[in-house]
């Protein structure tokens, strides 16, 4: 049985693989709470999703899938700020802009004349991460936390209660910009491990699962983080043993986790009810 | 070549979206007017893994959509009514779920790795009467609904209220279930929302009229589709993508001139002038060439070159798939329906490789002779088993190139005698080339024949050379599955334990994981083989004889580590 837990993460392969999303899990559990707390789960999946085209147009040229995603990942959120200027209600905004740049990524990638193999840019590689990555993930995690540490004051004011945090004079434009830069910059990272279409379950997942148990941030972060890394290696088990894609995997592992934790939420909450009537 | 709505597979899909045109029309402007865009997307992507499973398992594909689209509604629905905060993060992770769940199930229970891309991005080769009936449906519930409720609907859409639990708020949501599902053949699960959003917001900028807002919504949608359509046909791309380009576009289009409006009114009647131009510079055509050569389809990259070599100038060949598409993802396009409807015969690579040729036969309404030379070589050179890779065994292709002769012998009987003499002369080059490849693998002391490859393709060439397959990286016989922990992991214990000295990247594919391996157990990835398609011009590559050489010189020298090379010339 221990053997059965221990021995994938002996291979290098996989115990890289683990590394990263580590990593990714550090950041998830800081940076994902106050996206999930500021209703920003919604900008993160299509921040993710918009990144295709600047993705295609990398991979299309030969340059740093790294650069062609910041471009993509800048021109998608430009382009989502100029729409909700509009009168229009920010989802249906961010909506049209997601689809026409996926649609666009899509139409560059899958016509005949592009290379084969562009589709991997959808579901990523989580076991064909590079130093360069892990460098990437690390550096991103350190900057993101210390940056989130100075900022949490200011975070904890606007985040919860953002019509007070306005009377009481902080802004809340400018944490939003500072949360979508965050965004941006974190999806950047994840998205050569987990892909354009699975970066959003790793950020928004473990905070939603924790925020069922507590409201309170600090608690929440950190069962966040435990949730992440707790996903990583069950999904890589199950990967390992079941020999099923790697990616796929952890992303259902954290569907499950929260599945479950909804369950047991659902199920204490039943049993008080009837305790007190 | 024939025109657009002479193919039946075209004049289907425009009905399609006609017929979606009207009920994502008036359901769009409720999505948009209650603010379900993002509701609406994950319901559409929920769709993906029912598909898959139904594909799978052979059910009805859209009762597997419908299914788990209603699966997701209904849990999003329940947890966004009990807790106040939070659906759109449920939203956001089912979604993410829903995708992975997919892709999981595609590529690894079912195999099915290669519609992926289909049911994501919607195939115009994919709809038939059954997509059209539940369109037609979709369209008349969608108005049925609209008559009944719209007044209700429409005074919590001004109360701000969200989505509740009342029986009209459930009628409109199953209802986005439905229209998601009946539009997923011609947009596919991902890019739903460019027919069920992007026009009902569009027009939003221009009325705010209920009536009006629906009416020209239906218009836009109609235009937007036939426009992607025509597109998707003209340009060989995935219809969903056409639609979704086409409708940003008008959005942004009809934004800028609104604001341009908004700022100097008296600019109106210019600017509907610039939008009716740009809509007619949109619809241009395109011309033909005439050849009065006969012609011949054939699927694969190397097939196509070694029916061109025998069939000289008295046929014309048209290849398929390009030097860049992977046969085992490969979707077809539209372009290759009509290149098969005015072929004589089709050859087909076989044994499962090129199973798609089916679909764009069918399609095209052609009646011409299909070919399977892989079948055929196989039975014929008495090989056996099952692996596809057939023309990678020179014995066995050689015996391919006699059906590829019969074929073209059939299409033009007049040039019976040069054709014959043409591949008398290429089964003679084949049969030198294959002396070569073997004078050259004996170089390599047998125990360090040993390779390992990135798919399972090298099969029959090993074991015509006596070289031993120690692993592959995909374990699959397709290109497009993913692997999985365990699988690489194993992969290299067994590199450690046999002492392989090379794992081979496959030319066009991803060669990450080929290299992490090799930099993970000390072998050698810089030699990249020619499995399923043929390489770039000017790569030694490109013709079917110039991959076979290049292939053998990359093997013996990756597995002897350097030390030997040879010049196995074609």
């Amino acid at each position: 049985m221990i053997g059965w837990l221990t021995e994938p993460f002996g291979e290098a392969i996989v115990a890289r693989g683990l590394l990263e999303l580590l990593l990714l899990g550090l950041l998830s559990g800081g940076l994902g709470c106050w996206l999930v707390v500021s209703g920003m789960s919604g900008a993160t999946e299509s921040l993710a999703h918009g990144m295709l085209p600047g993705l295609v147009v990398a991979t299309l040229l030969g340059v740093p899938l790294l650069l062609g995603g910041a471009v993509g990942l800048l021109v998608a959120a430009v382009a989502i700020a100029l729409v909700t200027r509009l009168p229009l209600t920010p989802d249906v905004a961010t909506s049209i802009v997601i689809t026409s740049l996926l649609g666009l990524g899509v139409l560059l990638g899958l016509s005949p004349s592009a290379p084969a193999g562009l589709g991997g840019l959808l579901f990523g590689d989580l076991l064909g991460v590079t130093d360069l990555d892990l460098a990437l993930a690390a550096g991103l995690g350190a900057a993101v936390t210390g940056l989130l540490v100075v900022l949490h004051p200011r975070l904890l004011a606007t985040g919860f209660d953002r019509f007070n945090a306005r009377a009481l004079g902080h802004s809340v434009f400018a944490v939003d910009v500072v949360l979508v830069v965050l965004l941006a910059a974190a999806t950047l990272v994840a998205v050569q491990a987990l892909g354009s279409l699975l970066v959003a379950a790793m950020l928004v997942g473990p905070a939603a699962t924790a925020r069922l148990v507590s409201s309170r941030v600090a608690p929440m972060m950190l069962l966040a983080t435990v949730v992440s890394a707790g996903a990583s290696v069950v999904g890589l088990l199950v990967s390992y043993h079941a020999g099923i894609a790697a990616g796929g995997a952890v992303v259902l592992a954290l569907g499950g986790m929260f599945l479950v934790t909804l369950t047991a939420r659902e199920l204490t909450d039943g049993l008080r009810r009837r305790r007190i009537a | 070549m024939p025109g657009a709505l002479d193919l039946p597979f075209f004049r289907d899909g425009l009905a399609e979206v006609l017929l979606l045109a009207v009920a994502a029309g008036v359901l769009g402007t409720w999505i948009v007017l209650r603010g379900l865009a993002f509701f609406a997307h994950a319901v559409s992507t929920a769709t993906f893994p029912g598909l898959v499973v139904a594909e799978g398992v052979g059910f009805s594909a859209m009762l597997g959509g419908f299914g788990t689209a209603a699966l997701v509604a209904g849990l999003v629905g329940i947890i966004a009514s009990r807790r106040r905060t939070g659906a759109d993060s449920v939203t956001a992770l089912v979604l993410a779920v829903a995708l992975a769940a997919g892709a999981v199930l595609a590529s690894d229970v079912f195999g099915t790795g290669a519609s992926v891309d289909r049911l994501l991005f919607g195939s115009l080769l994919l709809i038939d009467a059954a997509d059209l009936r539940l369109a037609a449906l979709a369209a008349i519930l969608a108005v049925g609904g609209n008559l009944l409720w719209g007044r209700r609907w429409l005074a919590d859409g001004f109360a701000g209220k969200g989505l509740g639990r009342s029986a009209p708020d459930i009628v409109l949501v199953v209802l986005i279930a439905i229209v998601a599902v009946a539009s997923l053949a011609a947009v596919g699960a991902l890019l739903a929302t460019a027919l069920l959003i992007a026009p009902a917001a569009t027009t939003r900028l221009l009325t705010s009229r209920m009536r009006a807002w629906q009416l020209t919504t239906v218009a836009l949608a109609a235009v937007e589709g036939t426009a992607g359509m025509w597109a998707a046909f003209e340009f060989d791309v995935p219809p969903g993508a056409a639609i979704a380009v086409i409708a940003g576009g008008t959005f942004a289009l009809v934004a800028l001139v609104r604001v341009a409006v908004l700022r100097t009114p008296r600019l109106a009647p210019a600017a509907g002038l610039l939008v009716l131009t740009a809509a007619l510079l949109a619809g241009c055509g395109s011309g033909g060439s005439a050849d009065r050569r006969p012609q011949v389809a054939a699927t694969t990259t190397q097939l196509a070159d070694m029916t061109a070599a025998i069939a000289g100038p008295d046929v014309r060949v048209h290849g398929i798939l390009r030097r860049n598409s992977d046969p085992h993802e490969y979707e077809p396009r539209p372009s290759d329906v009509r290149a098969v409807a005015d072929a004589r015969a089709i050859l087909t690579s076989g044994l499962g490789l090129d199973g798609w040729a089916a679909d764009v036969v069918r399609a095209s309404g052609a009646h011409a002779p299909v070919v399977d030379v892989g079948a055929a070589a196989l039975a014929t050179s008495g090989a056996g088993g099952d692996d596809p890779h057939w023309w990678l065994d020179p014995e066995v292709a050689i015996a391919g190139t006699r059906s590829v002769e019969a074929a073209l012998i059939d299409v033009a009987p007049a040039h019976r005698a040069a054709i014959a003499r043409r591949a008398q002369a290429y089964r003679a080059r084949l049969v030198r080339l294959d002396a070569a490849i073997r004078a050259c693998v004996d170089r390599v002391p047998a125990a360090e024949r040993r390779i390992v490859t990135d798919h399972d393709a090298f099969g029959r060439f090993a074991q015509r050379y006596g070289i031993e397959v120690v692993g592959v990286v995909m374990p699959a016989a397709t290109s497009r599955a993913q692997a999985s922990a365990g699988d690489l992991a194993s992969l290299e214990r067994t590199i450690r334990r046999t002492g392989a000295r090379a794992v081979f990247p496959e030319a066009g594919l991803n060669a990450d994981l080929a290299r992490r391996i090799a930099t993970d157990t000390g072998a050698d990835a810089q030699e990249v083989l020619h499995a399923d398609r043929l390489g770039p011009q000017g790569s030694g590559a490109e013709t079917y004889l110039g991959m076979l050489a290049a292939d053998a010189r990359a093997v013996v020298r990756g597995m002897s580590g350097g030390t030997v090379s040879c010049a196995v010339r074609p």
